[in-house]
């Protein structure tokens, strides 16, 4: 079985991976804030949806758990966000060894 | 030339433009960025005329007309429900009691508050938007267009 994580998942982090810290812990994420628009009756709203990737094997190399999860504060290119929720995004070695999106929203919040 | 409708929607404006805590208002404007919030949009409202005024010459005679403008609020924090609640009490307050709105409508007319409805969705923060919908009820007189 090929190894996704080292063949796959390591080196694209390496190459557009980010240094970020959650809840003070140095891991490595890649930004995934996207253009989002909203709908408010005939008008179109405009903002970003603000997210994130993560290789769940370095969550738990971290001992980062899915407890800690929610209202984490990551901070990753000069933002810091609170995890609102999250999309688990499985690998052919299984749900641990693939990715987590985390979606975010501001601190002031 | 006065053309009531343009008259009302045209004031509609300058009324939600004093809701406290905007930070913009529009008319007919379908693209918003979240650096507008808070934003209240007044759209043209359909109109129709009443029950009754048919049949009868000559055909420029006065009709009673009812239009029905929306009006949009549309906010982003993380108390959207809160601050939402706080805008359509002003919004309401402020058309319902206008005095010059009310002036326009004419002696045989009204302003009604007919209904809303609420959006929500995640972007930087939860975002949310308030459809209103109020009845303006005046006399077209086609002579005076």
């Amino acid at each position: 079985m090929i190894d996704y994580s080292a063949l796959l998942y390591d080196p694209v982090y390496a190459e557009i991976g980010v240094p970020a810290t959650m809840d003070g812990t140095a891991i490595t994420v890649i930004d995934d804030t996207r253009p989002k628009v909203l709908a408010a009756g005939s008008a179109e709203v405009r903002s970003v949806g603000p997210g994130a990737f993560v290789r769940i094997p370095e969550l738990e190399a971290n001992e980062i758990t899915r407890d800690d999860w929610p209202d984490a504060l990551l901070a990753f290119n000069g933002r810091s966000w609170l995890v609102r929720s999250w999309e688990l995004r499985g690998s052919p070695n299984g749900e641990d060894f693939g990715e987590v999106r985390f979606l975010l929203k501001a601190v002031d919040d | 030339m006065t053309d009531v409708r343009e008259d009302i929607l045209a004031r509609l404006v300058v009324v939600v433009g004093t809701i406290p805590g905007l930070r913009s208002s529009h008319r007919n404007n379908v693209d918003i960025t979240e650096e507008m919030l808070p934003a209240a949009i007044v759209f043209d409202g359909d109109e129709t005329t009443v029950a009754g005024n048919d049949g009868s010459r000559p055909s420029n005679r006065p009709l009673l007309v009812e239009m029905t403008p929306e009006i949009v609020i549309a906010e982003q924090s993380g108390e959207v429900g809160s601050d939402l609640t706080t805008l359509r009490r002003e919004l309401i307050k402020r058309v319902l009691l206008d005095t010059e709105l009310n002036a326009r409508t004419g002696s045989n007319g009204k302003i009604s508050y007919v209904s809303c409805q609420t959006d929500v969705g995640w972007m930087r923060s939860l975002h949310g938007a308030l459809r209103a919908q109020f009845m303006f009820k005046y006399t077209l007189k086609p002579d005076d267009l």
